[in-house]
This record gives structure tokens, C-alpha cells and sequence, in this order.
């Protein structure tokens, strides 16, 4: 396997993981918004206790994906920054306040008025930071940012990255997110014991998962008129991958109504994985649509083959305690 | 304070001007938060030990308390981490371009360390209950650990941005790339170990004059007696080998740096038998450092390691090379002023323990203790400043100039503005976190005598 082949699908493994694990994170916050921030205390001690301890590990996640991206695909990368400076600037913003806001309210008094100013930072924050890195990927994916050959851009910076599909995407990746929440708390809570917050919780995921298949279903109508070239690359490669991630939302969301809460929340994961899949099969062997390829961002060999020596070795490291991590936090152990 | 109308324009070398303070602004507010989360680990692990061996609960109020502190801290100075991960690509896209192949692996390796460290600071945290004691300081090592290797690695881009090395540019491409070549380039050793050194004194400082402070008001309190002692302990301990490294820099700076050599010490003529100059204002139209104290021939040793050695001048460089003098030297000066100041409070402390068998705590020590912190963390801001304006214009030095690497993008300016108010509003919703964490009632067992 050529190394930028490794690297390329090092960054989109990396990216599914951020958009189960961030994503969810972000869709805990979205449910701030959906609740217009009425949730009761007990609620909300169930949605901060879930993602507490794992809350910084699964940010870096992002940091991962971006690290890699410049050290393997530098010229993807700088053409991404470029056209799509404003909604990755807005979603900075974003990730910002949801981070600053979950810190401080963690850690500031029990004071409701300074609490609910913190949550509402964390709830803004956490729903913009998805709206606008969806609206990025969209905007990519649409392959109508100006660029050139090189991979320099030669739109506008405020309103090149617009596009239907772009403002789709963001829309589809907060659902997303939202859903991914839902089914995530809905185990915890099952887990828990807590008949109260299972029910409120399965009912939103069951909600939220309608929902979303209804914008899946759209989601293909944009792409077929937004996105020709995208489109192509669905019905010729990726066409497995959209049945797969229909068949395992419908099996998440049959898995929900029989409270069966643990293949729920793998068919919900597998589902946001096959979409993910699904769009970097059908786009291949584009990075940056639409023309620079793989091949033109890639960076010298004996980087990537470093790139990958690293990951490897830092994997050694890094599954280990992150499995620790997990099963600490998220395998349904109380504390002693 | 540029005007609405500047702020909104395109003009290119606003641009540049709007990006390096947007730089100078997130960097000098994530390295503040950085070196708390290099120290204060140590610190966290060192009160943690002396309760496992002791079994004293005033240890484990500190170790506990100050989890909470590095918590707020390492979240929030996360958060300042990503912003720099997305300015680098947003503001400097052709420097990622043309360079991102050449550093990218010393990034990678920091994203590893963070991840490590993001991962043990969740078990750690949130681990009090679950652990048994020894594992959970166990799980303390890492965060200590990785929090440096981390800091090290991002250092040494900085030190390849001043050096680079491992690449030869070819129609704007990186080529013949070793990336080991560029990671261990000439700087990276005194560059990487001098800013962790200054981490440590910095926190260990800063821990030691929240503490003396709430000493001048209650003397007789063991809890803050001991959390300043250990922090004065690591600033105290590590402000002596700073010189040392210091002095280590800066012999590497005149050899494979000069120009930031003569920019740093307003040496404008080429010279043998170089002063060092302390304080003085370099005016570059008279090519002159006037109202400066003038030890001769001390630079020409501490450069070269003698008297009569030749430190070459400003003046035989392109005058489009020379970065901006005074900035450098003043920063320059500021931080060996600072430095001084707490190497004499270090010395004065060291001296006290070996004589009484304790640490000082005279109010006039305590008051000079409460100034060290503030103050240590001035003269790391000027030291950021001296390497980083001292490479200026170039942004890597010697082969790509600022002005050419910064975005095309407009309204820079606003982003600036934004900025400023954002990271305004963080800082004092941080700062007023931490003063209520301090404020709680420390529990009964903990309150000593």
C-alpha cells in the first residue's frame, strides 16, 4: 500500500472517531439548545458526568486529524485554510466557547445566574462548532471552492465556501450530533438504572433518529443537484456504503423502540461511519475537489513513511491508555 | 489603535501587521497557560507524594485542590492550543504549504503528547474515587511527562524557524527533506531546554506568590506555608541552572544567530573587544545604544568565551535583514533583569534554609515573593519576545520572509478585534474561577495549626 494511501485513510479513521466521540460531545451541548436550557439539574448531571473525564481526549482527536493533514496533504491543507477560512473560523469560535464554557461552569460556583450564563456559552458554542465544520466539509465536498491547480483559491473569501450543500451539511452534522447525544445518553442512563432519564432520553434519540433519516434522504437530493462530481463517485463506488448507513440508522432506531441500548448505539456509530466512508470513497482519488488529488497534496515519501512510523509507534502508547480511559469511565463501573 | 476603516481593509501589509499581533496576542496567552500545565504537574505529583508517604491530610487538600486549578487551566489552555493549530493554516497558509512537510512531523509528535496528556489528565481528575492511591498517582507521571514532551516539541519549531535546517527550497518547494536534521537543528537544544526550565520557575513561582500572599494575611497557616514552600522550592531550585542554560543560549545564539546577537545587544558597528550593554535605548537612526551601562569586552566573552573576540554589528547586514532593535533589546533587557531579580530571591532563600533549616518567611521576603510571580511571568513574555521578534522580518529565517507567507484573506483586522475581546472575556471568566476555587473552606482535617 503506497503510505499517502495509509495516511489518507490514517485521517478519515481519525476524523470518524472525532464525529462519534467530539460529536456526541457537541450534541450534548445542542441538547442544551433543544431544551432552550430548561433541563433539570439531574439531567444535565448525567449529560456533564458522561462526558467529563473523556471530554479533553476527545477534542484532541481534531488536533489529530489536523496535524496529520499538514504533515501528509501540507497542500490540501493550505487550500482547505484558504477557501475555507470563514466557517472554519466560525467553527474555532465555536469550539472555543463550548470549551471555555464547560470549563468555567464545571469549576465556578453554584451560583445559578453565573451557572446559566456558562451553560448558555456551552450550549451556543457546542451548536455552532458542528453547524460550521459540517458546512465546511459540505462546502468541500461540493467541489465548487475556486481553486486552482496549485492550490491556491481564487474565490471570495466571505462567500466562496457558500453553497446549498454546504448550508445542508451543517445543518446534517448538528442533527447528527444531536442524535449521536441522544442514543449515547440513553445508555448511560440505561446503565445507570435511571428509569426516568432512559425514558427521556430514548424518546429524544428515537426523535432525533427520524429526523435524521428524513435528512439523509434529502441529503442525497443535494448532493444529486448540488454536487454532480460527488454524485458520480456515489453511484458508481460508494452506493454500498449509503445502504449500509441506511440499514444500520434503521436498525439503531429499531434498536431504541426495544431498548436494546448497546446495539443502538453501535448501529447509530456504524451509521455515521458509513457516511463518512461513504463520502471519502465516493470522492477518491480527490482531496480537495475539484482537482487537487491525492497524489498532487501529498507530501515527499520518506515524510509520510516517517508520518506513519510515529503513528504506529505512538499508537503502542496511545490505545493502551485510552482503552484504560474507556474502561474506567464508560464500561458501566461505579465508583469505589 | 488602527482606525474602523483600517480594520476592515485588505491593504497587504495591514494584513501582515493585523496577523503577527494576532499571533503575538493567542501565542502570549497560550504560553502563560503552558507553562502552568508543564509545572503545575509536578507540583500536583510532588504534594500527592508527601500525603501517600505521610498519610498528612493537608497534602491531599493541596494535591486535591490543585487538581482542580490544573483542571480549569489544562481546559482552558487546550482551547488556546487549538486556536494556534487553526491560525497556523488560517493566517500562514503558503508557510504550511511550502514548510508543512518539513515540520509537520515535529507536530505530529506534539499532537501525540497532548493526546497522552488529554488522556491521563481525564483519569487523573475524575480518578480520585476509582484509584487506588499509588495508581492514581501513577496516573499524575504521564501528565508530567507528556505536558513537556509536548512543550519540547513545539519549541523546537520555533528554534527550526530561526535555524532552519533539513530542506533546501526549490520554486517555492520544500525539497531533500530530513526532518530529523530539522528537529534537532542548532537552537533546538539551549532554545527547547531554556523555555522548560522557565516553565518550571514560572508556575513554581507564580504557586509560591498566591501563597506568600495569603501568608502576609494569615501567617499561621500550614496549608498556604506548605504550598508556598513547594513552590518556591522548584522555582528556587531551577532559577540557578537557568543561568547556566541562559548563558548556554546565548553562546548559541552569537554562533549560529549573529544578527539577533547584535539586534539583542544594540550592537550596531562591527566590533572586537565587544561591552556588554545593560539597559541603553538603540536608536537606529544614529546606529548608536546611548544611556547604556557598558561592561567592555564582556559580550565578545560571553559570545565566544573571549575578550577580544570580534561580535559582528548590525550594520554589516542588509539593512532589509535587521529586525526591529529596539523591541529586542528592551525585551532582552527585562528578562535578564527579571531573571536577576528572582535568582536573588532564589539565593536569599537558599541561603536561609541552609542556615535556619527552614524556608524564609520575614514579611519583606514574603512581599518580594508576591512581586516574583507576576514578575517571572513579564520576563518569559519578553523572552518569547527577543526569539521570536529577533527572527524578524524573516519567518523562517534566512529563506522566507513574513510578509510573503500571510494570508490573502481580508478583514484580519476585525478577526484581531474579535480576538481581543474574546480572549478578554475567557481570561476573566478564568481568573474568576480561579479566585472562588481559592476561596473555598479548606476541609476540617486540612486546616493545621
Amino acid at each position: 500500500m503506497a503510505p499517502e494511501s495509509i495516511l489518507l485513510v490514517v485521517v478519515f479513521a481519525a476524523l470518524t472517531i472525532y464525529a462519534l466521540l467530539g460529536g456526541a460531545d457537541f450534541g450534548a451541548g445542542v441538547w442544551e439548545v433543544n431544551t432552550a436550557l430548561q433541563a433539570s439539574p439531574k439531567e444535565r448531571k448525567l449529560l456533564y458526568s458522561a462526558i467529563g473525564p473523556v471530554w479533553e481526549a476527545n477534542h484532541v482527536w481534531l488536533i489529530f486529524v489536523l496535524v496529520v493533514t499538514f504533515g501528509a496533504f501540507p497542500m490540501a491543507f493550505a487550500a482547505i485554510c484558504q477557501a475555507l477560512w470563514l466557517p472554519l473560523l466560525l467553527a474555532l469560535g465555536g469550539i472555543v466557547f463550548r470549551g471555555a464554557g464547560y470549563a468555567l461552569r464545571s469549576y465556578s460556583s453554584d451560583d445559578r445566574r453565573q451557572q446559566f450564563a456558562w451553560d448558555v456559552v456551552f450550549a451556543v458554542g457546542s451548536t455552532a462548532a458542528p453547524f460550521f465544520l459540517g458546512a465546511s466539509v459540505g462546502a468541500l465536498a461540493s467541489g465548487k471552492l475556486m481553486l486552482t491547480d496549485d492550490g491556491r483559491f481564487d474565490g471570495n473569501f466571505l462567500t466562496g465556501w457558500l453553497s446549498p450543500m454546504a448550508v445542508f451539511s451543517g445543518f446534517f452534522v448538528v442533527v447528527m450530533c444531536t442524535f449521536l447525544a441522544a442514543v449515547f445518553l440513553a445508555r448511560e442512563a440505561s446503565n445507570l438504572a435511571d428509569e426516568e432519564l432512559t425514558r427521556i432520553w430514548r424518546q429524544r434519540a428515537i426523535a432525533t433518529g427520524i429526523w435524521k433519516g428524513l435528512l439523509s434522504l434529502a441529503g442525497v437530493v443535494y448532493v444529486a443537484s448540488d454536487a454532480p462530481q460527488l454524485w458520480d463517485g456515489f453511484r458508481q463506488r460508494s452506493w454500498p456504503l449509503v445502504a449500509g448507513a441506511m440499514a444500520a440508522g434503521f436498525l439503531s432506531l429499531d434498536s431504541l423502540v426495544r431498548e436494546r441500548f448497546r446495539i443502538a448505539v453501535g448501529a447509530a456509530a456504524a451509521a455515521v461511519t458509513a457516511v463518512i466512508w461513504g463520502w471519502a470513497v465516493a470522492q477518491y482519488p480527490l482531496l480537495v475537489p475539484p482537482s487537487i488529488t491525492v497524489e498532487d497534496a501529498k507530501a515527499p515519501a520518506n515524510i509520510l513513511w516517517l508520518l506513519i512510523a510515529t503513528i504506529a509507534l505512538g499508537s503502542l502508547l496511545l490505545v493502551p491508555a485510552l482503552g484504560y480511559l474507556f474502561y474506567l469511565f464508560k464500561s458501566g463501573g461505579r465508583e469505589r | 489603535m488602527p482606525n474602523l476603516v483600517l480594520l476592515a481593509s485588505a491593504d497587504p501589509a495591514f494584513n501582515l501587521l493585523a496577523a503577527r499581533w494576532q499571533m503575538a496576542l493567542t501565542l502570549g496567552t497560550h504560553i502563560i497557560l503552558a507553562v502552568f500545565g508543564i509545572g503545575m504537574p509536578v507540583l500536583l505529583l510532588a504534594a500527592e507524594w508527601r500525603y501517600l508517604r505521610t498519610g498528612d491530610e493537608i497534602w491531599k487538600a493541596l494535591a486535591h485542590r490543585w487538581s482542580h486549578v490544573f483542571a480549569v487551566l489544562f481546559a482552558v489552555g487546550a482551547i488556546s492550543g487549538t486556536v494556534l493549530s487553526f491560525e497556523l493554516g488560517l493566517l500562514w497558509p503558503e508557510f504550511m504549504r511550502q514548510f508543512g512537510p518539513v515540520i509537520g512531523f515535529a507536530f505530529a509528535m506534539e499532537g501525540f503528547a497532548f493526546f497522552l496528556e488529554a488522556i491521563f489528565v481525564g483519569i487523573y481528575l475524575y480518578g480520585w474515587n476509582r484509584l487506588s492511591k499509588w495508581t492514581h498517582w501513577w496516573c499524575g507521571v504521564p501528565i508530567a511527562i507528556s505536558g513537556a514532551a509536548s512543550a519540547w516539541f513545539v519549541v523546537t519549531v520555533s528554534s527550526w524557524m530561526s535555524t532552519p535546517r533539513g530542506f533546501r527550497l526549490v520554486d517555492g518547494h520544500a525539497v531533500d527533506i530530513d526532518p530529523l536534521a530539522a528537529l534537532l537543528n542548532p537552537s533546538t537544544g539551549p532554545q527547547t531546554v531554556h523555555m522548560l526550565v522557565a516553565a518550571y520557575i514560572v508556575a513554581g513561582f507564580m504557586v509560591a506568590a498566591v501563597y506568600a500572599r495569603s501568608l502576609l494575611i494569615d501567617g499561621k497557616c500550614e496549608y498556604s506555608r506548605r504550598a508556598m514552600a513547594l513552590g518556591l522550592t522548584m522555582g528556587a531550585v531551577m532559577m540557578p541552572v537557568q543561568f547556566v542554560v541562559g548563558d548556554w543560549a546565548a553562546q548559541s545564539v552569537a554562533q549560529v544567530q549573529p544578527i539577533k546577537l547584535a539586534a539583542l545587544e544594540g550592537q550596531f558597528q562591527t566590533q572586537a573587544r565587544a561591552p556588554l550593554r545593560i539597559g541603553g535605548l538603540p536608536d537606529a537612526e544614529t546606529r548608536t545604544t546611548p544611556y547604556a551601562i557598558e561592561i567592555p569586552g564582556m559580550l565578545s566573552w560571553l559570545g565566544y568565551r573571549d575578550v577580544n573576540a570580534v561580535v559582528k554589528g548590525l550594520d554589516d547586514f542588509p539593512p532589509q535583514d535587521t529586525p526591529p532593535v529596539a523591541t529586542v533589546h528592551i525585551a532582552f533587557q527585562i528578562m535578564v533583569g527579571l531573571g536577576v531579580y528572582l535568582l536573588l530571591l532564589s539565593i536569599y532563600a537558599g541561603w536561609f534554609v541552609v542556615r535556619r533549616r527552614r524556608l524564609p518567611e520575614g514579611r519583606w521576603f514574603l512581599k518580594l515573593l508576591v512581586l516574583a510571580g507576576p514578575l517571572s511571568i513579564v520576563a518569559l513574555e519578553a523572552g518569547w519576545v527577543v526569539t521570536e521578534v529577533g527572527r524578524q522580518p524573516y519567518l523562517v529565517h534566512g529563506v522566507a520572509r513574513t510578509a510573503d507567507m500571510v494570508t490573502q484573506a481580508p478583514y484580519v483586522g476585525w478577526l484581531l478585534l474579535a480576538t481581543v475581546i474574546i480572549y478578554g472575556a475567557i481570561g476573566a471568566g478564568t481568573i474568576a474561577v480561579l479566585r472562588l476555587l481559592a476561596r473555598r473552606e479548606l476541609p476540617e482535617n486540612a486546616r493545621g495549626s
